[in-house]
C-alpha cells in the first residue's frame, strides 16, 4: 500500500512519470496527487507536457519504464503497459477538447453512442427505454431538455455537458474514478464558458473528482481548488487555488514576471489622429464614433456578438457598410474592398486563424508574402531569391521559428503560424492594424511575443485596434479601450485601465437605448 | 466564433519531413499554444529523423513514380512479349504522340485544378473545338491560321462560360461543368447531323498531325510548349501563386487582397483555351472532324492530374509529376497493348490509376497526421 497521508483519500496519484519521444524529454518524472472530489488543475504552455500527461494516462501513449499510476486504494501499476481498457475500467473518464458530438443526432442518441442502444425483439433499438435511461441522466447532471431534442438545439455549454455525461454514465457512483478534461472550453463561446464551470462546480460539489486541463487562467482559478502547473516536461509546483492571482500563475508558466509579458505602454502619447470614425452603420453596428490615435493600441471591449469583428471587417472592406464617414490621416477613406483597404495602408489579422488567414499546404515563405506577389515579378520573371532573403529577414524580425522557409505552414505550432500572419502584414508597415483576437490559441509565452510585436510596431508609427475577448488581457496591452455595445462605443477607457471595470461596462445595460 | 487548430482532413503530406520547427515539438493542435521557447535564436535539433535513411525514404517517396516509369519502361522493352515492339522508333513516337492530346487537356486541368477547382468538360470543350474547326475549314472558307486561332478562342469562350457560373452562381464546378460537358454533346450533335467531316481539312493540319520535328512528332513539341507554358504559369507567375493561395484557403486569399472570383473565372477561361489547343491537336491528328467526342477523356485528365500530385512536390499539383504520371500512364497502357490485352485495358488501366492515385494521397496524408500526433506532447 502506498503511504496515503492522513488527509483527503487519494483518486488518482501519478509518480515518478516519464516520457521521451525522439530522445526529447517530454515529460520529466511527474510526481502528481489528486485528491478524491478536488477539482485539480493542470497548467502549462505548448511542450510543458500537459498533454502528454493525459495522453499517458488514457493509455493512449505508454510512459517511459519505471512510473507508477496509483489509483484510489489500489496497488500501484506500471504506467508504461496501461492501456485505455484498463484506464476506463479504473474509472478515468476523459473529455477531449473537440468532444465527439453529433449535432444533427438526438440528445438520446448522442448519449447511447457512448454505451449502447438497448435492444429490444430481433435486435430493434428499444426507443422507449433509451429516452426513459436518458432523461434519468439527463435530469441527474441537470440539463433541462427532452432526450429526443436534437443535440444542435442546446445551448453550446450544454452539448459540452452532454458529452461529459456520456463520459460518466456508465458508472454507478458520482464518488468513484476521476473526470478528466482537456481544454473543455477551447471550443465554446466566452458567454457559454460561465455555464459550464457552474455545472462543473456542482459535479465537484457532488463528489466528483476532476482533472481540469486548460490554458484560461481565470477559467482554472474560478473552478479549480488546486493547479500544477508544468514547464518543459517539468512540474513547476502544485499550489492552492485560493487567492491566487492570474499573475502569479502567469509567472509560473512562463518562468518570468507579468510585467515582461505585456511590455508597458510608452507614457506619452500623442494627439495626432490616425483615423476617425463617424457614425458608421454596418450590419449590428449602429453608428460607432471612434478616433484611433497615431502610435496608440486601441483596445476594444466587447462581448460576442457586440460587432466587434465587424468592425474591424467593415474597417477593412471586408463587412459591408451601409452608413458612415472615416478618414485616414486626414483624407476620406471609404474601404470598398480589401484591396482597396490594403492600398490605403491598412492591414486586418482575423480571427479565426485556419479559416481565414493561413494557406496550409503552401509554404512558410509563400504565406508570408500572400497577396504581395506580384512586387516580386518584374519583366516576367518572377524573382524568388530576393522573394526567399526577404521572407527570411521577416523570419528572424517577427520571431517566427522555423527550420526553413519553405517548410509547409502548418507544421508550425499555433503561436508561430499567428506570427506568421501578423508579420505578413507587419512587414509591409501599415498605418492601421487591426488585430482581432491575436492570441487566440497561443500560450502566455508566444503571447507576450506577440504583444512585443505590436508595440515595435506602435513604435514605428503604425497604430493598432485591437480586439481580446480576456478583459485583463485587454486591460494590459492596451493605451484605452472604447467600450463596444449596442452597436455603439458607449464608453472610451483611459489608462489606468481596470479589467473589472471593464468587464462591468461591457456587461451593463446603462447607456444603451 | 473560435476554431482552433486541427490537421485538415485532406491536408497531403509534403516534400519535406515533418520538421521540428522548435522545441520540443511540433504540434498540429495548437489549441494548447505556441512553443514555450521564447527567447533565444530559432533552434534547430537534428533528430534521429534528418538520418541516410530519412533522406532515402523522401527520395523514394518523391520520386517514386519515377521509378515506376522507369521500371515499367524496362519490363516492355525486356518482357518476351513485347520486346521485339515496345522498343522501336516509331512504337515510341507513336506513343508520345498519343499522349500529347490527353497531355495539353490535363496540363489546362491543372490551371483550375491548382485553385480548387476542376472542368468534368475539358473533353467535350476540346471535340467541340475540334468539328468547328473542322467546319469552319471545310464550310466557311477559314484559312489555316484562322481556323486554329479561331479553334483555341471557341475553347477559351467555353471556359469563359464555365468561369462564368462558377463564379457568379456559386455552384459547385462540378455540377457545373457536367452540365456544360453534357450540354456541349447536345449541341455537336445538333450542328453536325452526326456528319464527319472527311473533306476540306488543309493539308497543313493533316500533316502536322503526322510529321516529325528532329525526330519527334510535331504535335508532342506543342505537348511540350504547353507545359513550359503551364509550369512558369503556374510557379512562376503572381497570378499562379494566387491560384495556389485560393486553392489552399479561400477566405485567407480573399483577405490577402486576391481577387478570388476573377482569378478563378480566368483559369476556367485559361483551361478552355487549352482544351481548344488540344481541339485541334485532334484533328490534326485524325485529319478529319469527328462528331463523335471520346467519353473518357475529361476523367483521363483528371487521373493525370491526382497521380501526378503523388510525385516531386508530393501533394501538390505540379507539371513535372503530371508529365511523369501522362508517360506513365502511356507506357503502360501501350506496353499492356502489345502484350496483347484488347482495348479495354485502356480505361481499365485509366481508372483504376485515379483510384490509386487518390488512395495513395489519402494515404500519404494520413501518415504525416498520426507522426505528428505522435509528436505533439
Amino acid at each position: 500500500m502506498p503511504a496515503v497521508m492522513a488527509g483527503p483519500r487519494t483518486a488518482l496519484a501519478v509518480r515518478g512519470l516519464s516520457k521521451t519521444y525522439a530522445g526529447n524529454l517530454a515529460l520529466d518524472s511527474l510526481f502528481l496527487q489528486i485528491r478524491s472530489g478536488e477539482v485539480h488543475a493542470l497548467l502549462g504552455g505548448n511542450g510543458s507536457g500537459k498533454s502528454t500527461t493525459i495522453k499517458i494516462l488514457a493509455g493512449v501513449v505508454p510512459a517511459d519504464p519505471g512510473g507508477e499510476l496509483v489509483l484510489g486504494d489500489s496497488e500501484p501499476v506500471g504506467a508504461h503497459d496501461w492501456t485505455p481498457a484498463k484506464a476506463h475500467a479504473a474509472g478515468l473518464r476523459f473529455v477531449h477538447q473537440q468532444p465527439a458530438v453529433f449535432p444533427e443526432l438526438s440528445i438520446a442518441e448522442n448519449l447511447a453512442l457512448g454505451a449502447d442502444f438497448p435492444r429490444g425483439a430481433g435486435g430493434r433499438i428499444d426507443w422507449r427505454a433509451l429516452n426513459a435511461r436518458s432523461a434519468e441522466l439527463l435530469e441527474r447532471y441537470e440539463i433541462h431538455a427532452s432526450p429526443k431534442a436534437p443535440l444542435a438545439s442546446l445551448r453550446a455549454a450544454d452539448r459540452c455537458r452532454v458529452a461529459i455525461v456520456r463520459a460518466l454514465q456508465d458508472r454507478d457512483d458520482a464518488e468513484s474514478g476521476v473526470l478528466i478534461l482537456d481544454e473543455p472550453t477551447a471550443a465554446l463561446p466566452a458567454a457559454e464558458v460561465d455555464h459550464l464551470l457552474e455545472a462543473l462546480r456542482g459535479y465537484a460539489a457532488a463528489g466528483q473528482t476532476i482533472l481540469y486541463v486548460s490554458h484560461r487562467l481565470d477559467e482554472v482559478l474560478s473552478v479549480a481548488d488546486r493547479v500544477t502547473v508544468l514547464r518543459d516536461g517539468r512540474k513547476v509546483d502544485t499550489v492552492e487555488a485560493e487567492g491566487l492571482r492570474e499573475a502569479d500563475l502567469i509567472e509560473m508558466i512562463v518562468g518570468r514576471p507579468l510585467d515582461r509579458v505585456f511590455p508597458s505602454a510608452p507614457l506619452e502619447t500623442t494627439e495626432d489622429v490616425a483615423l476617425t470614425i463617424r457614425g458608421l452603420r454596418a450590419g449590428p453596428l449602429h453608428g460607432v464614433d471612434l478616433t484611433l490615435r497615431k502610435g496608440e493600441v486601441l483596445g476594444i471591449a466587447g462581448l460576442l456578438g457586440s460587432g466587434r469583428s465587424e468592425l474591424l471587417r467593415s474597417l477593412f472592406g471586408a463587412y459591408a457598410v451601409d452608413a458612415g464617414a472615416m478618414k485616414l490621416d486626414g483624407k476620406d477613406y471609404t474601404p470598398t474592398s480589401p484591396q482597396a483597404a490594403m492600398k490605403a495602408g491598412i492591414a486586418y489579422v482575423p480571427e479565426d486563424r485556419q479559416a481565414e488567414a493561413l494557406l496550409s499546404g503552401e509554404s512558410v515563405r509563400a504565406n508570408l508574402m500572400a497577396g504581395q506577389e506580384s512586387s516580386y515579378f518584374r519583366k516576367f520573371l518572377y524573382r524568388h531569391r530576393l522573394e526567399r532573403s526577404d521572407a527570411q529577414r521577416s523570419i528572424s524580425d517577427f520571431l517566427i521559428r522555423v527550420v526553413s522557409d519553405a517548410q509547409p505552414v502548418e507544421t508550425l505550432s499555433g503561436g508561430n503560424q499567428q506570427k506568421v500572419v501578423m508579420a505578413r502584414w507587419l512587414r509591409r508597415r501599415p498605418k492601421v492594424l487591426l488585430l482581432d483576437e491575436p492570441t487566440q490559441g497561443v500560450d502566455v509565452g508566444a503571447r507576450a511575443e506577440i504583444y512585443q510585436l505590436i508595440r515595435q510596431a506602435t513604435e514605428q508609427g503604425t497604430s493598432v485596434i485591437l480586439v481580446v475577448s480576456e478583459p485583463e488581457e485587454l486591460a494590459h496591452a492596451s493605451d484605452r479601450v472604447a467600450v463596444l455595445r449596442g452597436g455603439r462605443i458607449t464608453t472610451v477607457v483611459e489608462r489606468p485601465i481596470d479589467a473589472h471595470k471593464l468587464t462591468e461596462l461591457m456587461n451593463s445595460s446603462e447607456g444603451t437605448q | 466564433m473560435t476554431t482552433r487548430s486541427r490537421p485538415r482532413p485532406d491536408a497531403v503530406a509534403s516534400d519535406l519531413p515533418a520538421q521540428r520547427a522548435d522545441d520540443p515539438v511540433v504540434t498540429n493542435t495548437a489549441a494548447s499554444g505556441a512553443t514555450n521557447a521564447p527567447d533565444g535564436p530559432p533552434v534547430v535539433r537534428r533528430g534521429p529523423q534528418h538520418t541516410v535513411a530519412a533522406f532515402g525514404s523522401r527520395i523514394l517517396r518523391q520520386y517514386s513514380l519515377v521509378f515506376l516509369l522507369v521500371a515499367s519502361f524496362v519490363l516492355y522493352s525486356t518482357w518476351s512479349k513485347t520486346s521485339s515492339v515496345f522498343l522501336t522508333g516509331d512504337s515510341l513516337r507513336v506513343m508520345v504522340a498519343g499522349q500529347a492530346v490527353i497531355g495539353v487537356l490535363t496540363l489546362g486541368i491543372l490551371v483550375t485544378m491548382v485553385a480548387g477547382n476542376f472542368d468534368l468538360s475539358v473533353g467535350n470543350i476540346a471535340g467541340l473545338s475540334q468539328i468547328m474547326t473542322a467546319t469552319l475549314y471545310a464550310k466557311h472558307g477559314f484559312g489555316l491560321w484562322e481556323g486554329i486561332v479561331a479553334g483555341i478562342l471557341i475553347g477559351g469562350f467555353v471556359g469563359g462560360i464555365n468561369g462564368m457560373l462558377v463564379t457568379i452562381l456559386r455552384v459547385d464546378p462540378f455540377i457545373i461543368t457536367l452540365g456544360t460537358a453534357s450540354a456541349i454533346l447536345g449541341f455537336v450533335d445538333w450542328y453536325t447531323k452526326d456528319q464527319s467531316i472527311v473533306n476540306g481539312i488543309p493539308a497543313a493540319i493533316s500533316n502536322f498531325g503526322k510529321d516529325n520535328l528532329l525526330g519527334i512528332p510535331d504535335i508532342v513539341w506543342v505537348l511540350a510548349l504547353v507545359a513550359v507554358l503551364v509550369y512558369y504559369l503556374l510557379e512562376h507567375t503572381p497570378y499562379g501563386r494566387n491560384l495556389h493561395a485560393i486553392g489552399s484557403n479561400r477566405a485567407a486569399a480573399r483577405l490577402v487582397g486576391i481577387r478570388v472570383e476573377r482569378s478563378i473565372a480566368m483559369a476556367f477561361v485559361i483551361n478552355g483555351l487549352f482544351a481548344g489547343v488540344a481541339g485541334v491537336l485532334m484533328l490534326a491528328r485524325a485529319g478529319a472532324g469527328n462528331p463523335q467526342i471520346p467519353p473518357t477523356l475529361a476523367l483521363t485528365a483528371l487521373a493525370g492530374a491526382f497521380l501526378g500530385a503523388a510525385s516531386f512536390k508530393v501533394g501538390r499539383l505540379n507539371v513535372p509529376g503530371t508529365i511523369v504520371a501522362l508517360l506513365f500512364l502511356a507506357v503502360n497502357i501501350t506496353g499492356l497493348q502489345y502484350a496483347g490485352v484488347a482495348n479495354w485495358i485502356n480505361e481499365m488501366f485509366t481508372g483504376l490509376s485515379l483510384i490509386f492515385a487518390i488512395a495513395l494521397a489519402a494515404v500519404l496524408s494520413k501518415e504525416r497526421t498520426v507522426k505528428k500526433t505522435r509528436k505533439s506532447a
